[in-house]
């Protein structure tokens, strides 16, 4: 049996559109679900606030689903797309770009339903503060989206790309180990971002007077919080933008595919533990305003230590792809 | 395409190494964020001894670094010496 | 979709060296500075003290901005560094917004601007360690904890550029895909202008904040 290349292309996009939508849907439906959960709670603490929960869980599910419609628009795209190209790195790019956005939706979808859910609990504590905490879980779950924006480039890219020129070994693992390295490396992130958002709702339920303190300490947490995931996507870019030498070998392609792998299984706990960390601080600043000073300093010397595991693996990824 | 065996361990010595740094880094990376956290609760509670809480929550990160670093290590050894 | 990638560029050769300048980009970023001098002007114009509507707005990005600055450095140095901190914000604002208008481009999603506005931050963070802490003290921290970590403490200071230039870039150059896709999809009618407020005006506002906020800490770290 014979089959030409738009055989395979064809192949490739319908199995790695169903990919990317089965994984972008876990991190969403995840994230809903415990925003629905935290709102039943403080309905049932506190009933007669129950339309502005009920209002606020609506608005916060509706950002943490923002995920998975970029993995909708992607698997759309690549279902109705007739993609052309005389090479076969184009089959390996169309799988990298489904599984860089199916992973990417996970986290920053599990994310988000933390900020929405404590939002509601909060609301339910302090019916005054309803709006001050609306907006704060909507810029921290705003936030939150950022590495799924990121996946959302790299996949776009992928998909975008003319690869026709490349010739197959290595630059099959070099687009592949992209998809990887972008989609892996944003599930910490985003899931370490919406713990630094749900303690900053929760905390200014619990102490209205630190809003404006908390609400900085917070968006500075989660933007150092994306480090790992921004690492991802740099060695995503390289991974694509870079001209490799054709070769006869199998190793040359296999350090590339290791080094997407490295980056990207290498982010999730740096991710998740800076997340913990800033979770940690904006807590404690909302309850003891006084010594913000201190705790900002303690939580920025905890993330950068967090932080090195990262730039191990990116130091490896880098070597993979430069040095060997 | 020939596949030589030389070939083929240095493409999963290569393959291995990525694995090995990155599998290893989820665990320090997760332990340290609880470590800073937890020491960011006891700054808040207890103000006064931020000077020997900063230390501790430094040594106890050291610690459980360790392992990230021994992933470091193999993951070189993978790449350099094998 | 092809206008995706396309990016209007220029080749210069000075002496024999090539040099390639995104036109977009530039033109873009003379169209801010202007807006800018101009508010600039109109909210400095007369200094009354019942302030105008121009000049209520820039004394409160002014007092607001300082105010950010000195909670992470001190006075002193806030004196020193406010200024730059808000010009940063302002033109990181306006970059963002601008793509709001028909056919006009973000500077910052093209990488050379956050990049370039990175580096800046960089330069002058490390410029005001040396500077509080003098060059034997800033060298040692490096050699923390031991000495052979050395390498690794200084990609972990490099990789602080990358971080903050590609989360600017990665978001503004995200939202502008989101809305081009969304908008062939949907023939430009209802959902556009949602998006554009959600992704143009929240986020970019949001990124603006949080790369000046970053800027500040990475000074606010090597001088303490």
């Amino acid at each position: 049996m014979e089959y030409d290349i738009n055989f395979w292309l064809k192949i490739a996009a319908v199995s790695s559109g169903g990919i990317c939508m089965g994984l972008g849907a876990m991190g969403a439906a995840i994230g809903e679900g415990y925003t629905a959960a935290m709102a039943n709670e403080a309905i049932s603490r506190n009933p007669n606030n129950s339309g502005e929960i009920f209002k606020s869980m609506l608005v916060g599910q509706a950002i943490a689903e923002s995920a998975s419609i970029f993995a909708l628009v992607v698997a759309m795209i690549l279902l109705f797309t007739n993609f052309e190209a005389t090479s076969f790195v184009m089959v390996w790019a169309l799988l990298g770009a489904g599984l860089a956005m199916g992973f990417g939706a996970i986290g920053s979808g599990v994310g988000s339903g933390f900020p929405a859910g404590a939002a509601c609990l909060g609301m339910s504590r302090q019916p005054a503060m309803g709006n001050k905490l609306t907006t704060n879980m909507l810029i921290g779950s705003a936030v939150c989206q950022t590495p799924s924006i990121f996946s959302l480039v790299i996949a776009f890219i992928l998909l975008f790309t003319n690869f026709d020129l490349r010739p197959l070994w290595p630059n099959w693992a070099a687009v592949f180990g992209a998809g990887l390295a972008a989609g892996l490396s944003a599930i910490g992130s985003g899931i370490g971002g919406g713990i630094v958002a749900k303690e900053n709702c929760e905390g200014i339920s619990r102490s209205p007077e630190s809003a404006g303190t908390a609400t900085n300490i917070m968006l500075l947490g989660q933007a150092i919080t994306q480090t790992p995931a921004i690492l991802g996507l740099l060695v995503a870019f390289i991974l694509i933008f870079r001209v490799y030498p054709e070769t006869e070998l199998i190793s040359p392609a296999f350090a590339l595919l290791g080094s997407g792998l490295c980056i990207g299984i290498g982010a999730i706990g740096p991710g998740i533990g800076e997340g913990i960390a800033s979770s940690g601080g904006v807590k404690w600043i909302s309850r003891n305003l006084k010594h913000t000073g201190d705790i900002t300093r303690l939580m920025l010397v905890g993330m950068a230590v967090a932080e090195s595991t990262a730039i191990y693996a990116l130091v490896i990824a880098l070597v993979l792809i430069f040095v060997v | 395409m020939a596949i030589e065996g030389t070939d083929l361990v240095r493409a999963a010595a290569f393959l291995g190494a990525g694995l090995a740094m990155g599998l290893g880094a989820i665990g320090p990376g997760v332990g340290e964020g609880m470590a800073a956290a937890k020491a960011c609760e006891a700054i808040g509670k207890n103000p006064k001894e931020a000077g020997l809480l900063t230390r501790t929550m430094l040594v106890g990160q050291a610690v459980s670094e360790s392992t990230g670093i021994y992933s470091l290590v193999i993951a070189l050894l993978l790449l350099f010496v094998v | 979709m092809g206008e995706l990638g396309l990016i209007h560029q220029l080749l210069v050769t000075i002496g024999g060296h090539e040099f390639v300048i995104n036109i977009d980009v530039v033109i873009m970023s003379w169209i801010v500075f202007t807006i800018l001098l101009i508010f600039g002007y109109l909210s400095a114009r007369k200094k009354d003290i019942f302030p105008g509507p121009v000049q209520a707005l820039g004394e409160l990005f002014v007092k607001s901005l300082y105010s950010l600055t000195e909670d992470a450095l001190d006075k002193e140095m806030a004196k020193t560094y406010a200024p730059l901190i808000t010009a940063l914000f302002l033109f990181l604002v306006c970059s963002n917004w601008i793509g709001m208008i028909p056919h006009m481009h973000e500077p910052t999603k093209d990488l050379n601007t956050p990049l370039s506005l990175g580096i800046l931050g960089f330069v002058l963070a490390n410029y005001a360690g040396i500077k509080e802490k003098g060059i034997k003290e800033y060298l040692k921290e490096y050699l923390e904890p031991i000495f052979f970590m050395m390498p690794l403490n200084v990609i972990g200071e490099l990789a602080k550029i990358v971080s903050i230039s590609f989360r600017l870039f990665g978001n503004i150059m995200g939202g502008s895909i989101i809305i081009l896709v969304v908008s062939y999809l949907t023939w430009s009618l209802v959902l556009p202008p949602f998006l554009n407020m959600f992704f143009v005006i929240f986020v970019g506002a949001i990124q603006a904040f949080v790369f000046t906020m970053l800027t500040v800490v990475y000074i606010s770290v090597q001088v303490k």
